[in-house]
């Protein structure tokens, strides 16, 4: 008998472990957070390209993820894009209104994510604002493209 | 003890690929007795007890055990049948993962919801029966053959069936615990009134126990009697098998061309 | 000619009976999900075929990680992309290899084990006596068996994975020193829980069904030998790895194929 209780408690472990396991896939490997829905607050920011944005990217401010990106859009009024941003819910309220929103590359190619940086504004972003001061994608064809039209027109 | 036979196998056709097993078997076995089925090595005799045990299905032809048709009936009405059965396999056939208790107390779990210190005294009962009650911390592995077989006998009774099928009890034996065999089924048959069919090609023991006798091969019942009567010498395959002689209708060699051409090919090849 | 013909023509036969025999006999031995009653059978099995599996499949995991990280480094370092390393070894092995890898490490360790056991139980007269005795051996034997297999192969797949990508950290972070921010950091914000994680586990689950069928099956049907047992444990082996392939390529094109 006690060699069945020793096998029930490994197969125990075993598959504690593989739910543990689960767990860890979820939240270390693809970043899920554990916050509900409640804790988050929507901003959103018009740029004139996004380059290789995704949806899920990152939202940072000074390097530290507050955020990601929950969805992206074309505005048909002005033809840009809309990316609309989940963030931390305790951020709410303490953006400054001239908050700018850029698009950053990690690295040379790497991925694309958001960045936040703050103004000096007193007066602060709510929920379903808009950033209105935005910086788009560096996209590194155009940049070659400029450069390239610069060296010929000197 | 009444005149009906308990099961009766009638007209009985198998074929296993393309050969044909039995062609024809009539079979009357009646309650309460000892009834030996014996005929040479290779005659389908262990193919026999799973037609009867409903394990296999006939080509045509009938079983009834106790007037119920065993091949026409649904899964769970066979099984149900199959607890007034009991067999005892040729090599025993014991859960080699269970202890020896274990064995004997699977179909009593199995079948019955009895509590935890009946099962313990039902099963010391069938092991004191066979004379293991005190192996019953041993694993199979750790038995030997003739103790096997004899737990896998308690096993077999463990829900006092109603019938019990032999299958070759004597084999690979040596004299102690064949005697030991012999003296067992003999004993639990009158102890307890089962009815026993035993299929074995050991004449002397088998004789020694049985009531009624039948003789197949060549897939058909070549004789029947009880064993003081057995009328041996009707069929001359009957009467070799019985005398035990090499050869005769039942050929020592194996179908084979002519001897002396088999040599002389082998010869001209080389 | 026509004799070779008709010679196929069996052989066709043969392989459809086959299958039809293997439907039958999992579709009778599934439906004997494991209850109460038959709950210690199924933990006895859960640890024949999942826990003492678990020792092969972490240590392959980890050497699995542990390449792919050095492979993937030198790679990426040449278009300085190394910090990508993370999202790499993440990706490789929660699509492909934890499934394909852990499936054929179990046909072989454990989807062998199963057809020799229960070849052996059929060879020593068991399963027969378990029916004469009015027990069906598909419902105590296999059914135990079919589930085991069913449940462990999916989180034996988790631990790979999990395994594997900490073999991967530790390569990549701690020995080639790629930041470790940009390895977790670059890892989670390309794997998609859903799609990633979940259709590998899809995929694992998938193979779990076709080894554990095929190892069970050629068990059950085997003929009662010692050269049968182990003609039958070769084929377990050879048919699950040819199937789990197979079926990765299948799967891969229906989930990952349409992508991009």
């Amino acid at each position: 008998m006690k060699r069945s209780k020793m096998m029930e408690l490994g197969v125990g472990l075993f598959m504690l472990a593989g739910i543990l396991g689960l767990v860890f896939l979820g939240l270390r490997v693809s970043g899920m957070t554990l916050q509900a829905p409640g804790d988050t607050f929507r901003l959103e920011a018009n740029f004139a390209n996004i380059g290789g944005l995704k949806p899920r990217a990152r939202v940072t401010m000074a390097g530290v993820t507050v955020g990601r990106v929950s969805s992206i859009e074309l505005d048909a009024d002005w033809y840009d894009a809309r990316v609309i941003m989940e963030l931390q819910g305790d951020l709410e309220g303490r953006l400054s209104r001239d908050t700018t929103a850029a698009i950053l590359t990690a690295g040379l190619l790497g991925e694309q994510y958001i960045g936040l940086s703050v103004g000096g504004d007193p007066e602060t972003l709510a929920n379903g604002d808009t950033v209105r001061d935005t910086q788009s994608a560096i996209v590194l064809e155009e940049l070659i493209q400029q450069f390239v039209s610069n060296i010929v027109s000197d | 003890m009444s005149d009906t036979p308990f099961v009766v196998v009638e007209n009985l056709y198998f074929s296993r690929g393309d050969t044909e097993i039995f062609r024809g078997v009539d079979l009357s076995i009646p309650r309460g007795k000892i009834t030996a089925i014996m005929g040479p090595s290779g005659t389908g005799k262990t193919t026999l007890l799973k037609l009867i045990g409903g394990q296999l299905t006939p080509d045509s032809g009938r079983v009834l055990i106790g007037g119920e048709d065993v091949h026409s009936q649904s899964r769970r009405a066979l099984f149900a049948m199959r607890r007034r059965m009991g067999m005892l396999f040729q090599s025993g056939a014991l859960f080699s993962d269970l202890s020896v208790f274990e064995n004997v107390a699977f179909p009593l779990r199995v079948h019955t919801d009895l509590p935890e210190a009946m099962i313990r005294d039902l099963v010391l009962m069938k092991l004191e029966a066979v004379g293991l009650r005190g192996a019953r911390e041993l694993m199979p592995a750790e038995l030997s053959g003739g103790m096997a077989r004899r737990v896998a006998l308690a096993r077999a009774m463990a829900l006092d069936p109603e019938l019990i099928l032999y299958d070759e009890p004597f084999v690979g034996q040596d004299p102690i615990s064949m005697g030991v065999l012999v003296q067992l089924i003999k004993r639990l048959n009158e102890a307890l009134g089962l009815t026993s069919i035993v299929v074995s090609h050991d004449i002397k023991e088998t004789l020694t126990i049985a009531d009624y006798v039948y003789v197949i091969a060549d897939g058909k019942v070549m004789a029947h009697g009880t064993p003081r009567n057995l009328d041996v010498d009707q069929d001359p395959r009957v009467s070799q098998f019985v005398h035990g002689e090499p050869d005769g209708p039942v050929p020592f060699h194996y179908p084979a061309a002519d001897f002396h051409t088999d040599i002389l090919d082998a010869g001209g090849r080389r | 000619m026509i004799t070779r013909i008709m010679s196929l023509g069996r052989r066709g036969c043969d392989l459809l009976e086959a299958l039809g025999r293997a439907g039958i006999f999992v579709a009778q031995s599934a439906v004997g999900v494991p209850s109460r009653e038959g709950w210690h059978l199924w933990v006895r099995q859960m640890h024949f075929v999942g826990v003492l599996s678990l020792a092969i499949v972490l240590v392959s995991g980890l050497f699995i990680g542990m390449v792919l990280a050095l492979q993937g480094y030198t790679l990426l370092v040449d278009f300085g992309a190394e910090q990508a390393l993370g999202q790499m070894v993440a990706l490789s092995l929660l699509r492909e290899l934890a499934p394909v890898v852990a499936a054929l490490l179990f046909a072989g360790r454990a989807g062998s084990a199963l057809t020799a056991e229960i070849g052996l139980m059929k060879a020593t007269e068991q399963l027969s006596s378990m029916e004469m005795i009015g027990v069906d051996p598909l419902r105590r034997v296999v059914a135990p068996r079919l589930w085991a297999g069913f449940v462990t192969l999916p989180l034996l797949t988790i631990g790979f994975s999990v395994v594997g990508i900490y073999g991967g950290y530790l390569v990549g972070v701690e020995w080639l020193g790629v930041f470790e921010g940009s390895y977790w950091g670059n890892m989670q914000s390309s794997v998609e829980f859903v799609g990633d994680v979940g259709n590998g586990l899809i995929k694992s689950l998938v193979f779990a069904v076709v080894v554990t069928w095929i190892a069970v099956f050629q068990g059950y049907d085997l003929v009662p030998t010692s050269e049968g047992i182990s003609r039958a444990t070769t084929r377990t082996v050879v048919y699950s790895s040819l199937a789990v392939l197979g079926l990765d390529f299948v799967l891969t094109a229906v989930m990952f194929g349409g992508l991009s």
